[in-house]
């Protein structure tokens, strides 16, 4: 099985965990991307929204399981076709909720191109911001590495 | 429906009047800023079934005109789609096919 192994800075990494956590606890009860499903009746749109939180809240759980003893003690985390989608797809929903909490106030550039003067940013906002960054960054290791897992599984 | 750890690829069955699911209904995804377009085309490919080529356009159509229909044909399939492009955050939404 394809693994990769990614050594983070833990310096840099550790303060942006507290975000991913706080995030996470946001989820819990709040979808990432509310349905745009208008039309659906209640009792369907009620259960439909049900199973997306709690796909999503099993995603966020194995994002945060990467962070565990082996990252605090030798800054490593390991993405395999076992984690790569779930992680790849709580990195989504993560980086939406940061935008809807802490990073309204930036223009769509600015999230997309993911450029902007971090030092004018208050700091909750800076460290939101770099938190949605590193969690791209995560993405694109693993679609580069381990798209094919992903669309075969 | 349970959906721990794995993509689903179909809603809930519900029981509705056939006259309310006939006809043709197109899925949207509409632009969001946040999303990655390498994860986007992933996505396409992963849920829709689409080739490099197909899904890198339909990723460029959703960022330069803001939408892009990804699918059209029956209204169930049309729901399963959607709701699994949005277990995958991407945001879906049915349209009613009026050209046929």
């Amino acid at each position: 099985m394809k693994r990769i192994e990614v050594r983070l800075s833990l310096a840099v990494v550790a303060p942006l965990l507290d975000v991913i956590k706080e995030a996470a606890v946001g989820l819990e009860q709040t979808l990432a991307a509310p349905p745009a499903l208008q039309d659906l009746e209640a009792e369907f749109r009620t259960v439909w929204e049900g199973e997306l939180l709690d796909a999503q809240n099993e995603d966020v759980r194995a994002l945060l399981a990467l962070f565990d003893g082996e990252f605090f003690s030798e800054g490593v985390v390991a993405f395999d076709a076992d984690n790569a989608e779930t992680v790849v797809r709580a990195c989504a929903a993560v980086r939406l909720r940061l935008r809807a909490r802490h990073l309204s106030g930036l223009t769509e550039e600015v999230l997309e191109s993911g450029e902007t003067e971090l030092a004018k940013l208050p700091e909750a906002v800076r460290k939101a911001f770099m938190c949605y960054l590193f969690l791209a960054t995560l993405q694109e290791l693993i679609i580069q590495h381990l798209e094919s897992s992903i669309i075969e599984s | 429906m349970a959906l721990f750890g794995k993509t689903q690829t179909s809603p809930a069955v519900r029981t509705e009047p056939e006259t309310a699911l006939a006809g043709q209904w197109r899925v949207v995804v509409l632009n969001d800023p946040v999303n990655l377009m390498s994860y986007v085309v992933m996505v396409f490919k992963k849920v829709l079934g689409f080739d490099e080529t197909r899904a890198r356009r339909h990723m460029l159509e959703v960022h330069e005109q803001g939408r892009s229909v990804v699918w059209s044909g029956l209204r169930e399939k049309a729901e399963a789609y959607a709701f699994t492009l949005q277990q995958w955050h991407l945001t879906a939404i049915l349209e009613a096919d009026e050209t046929h």
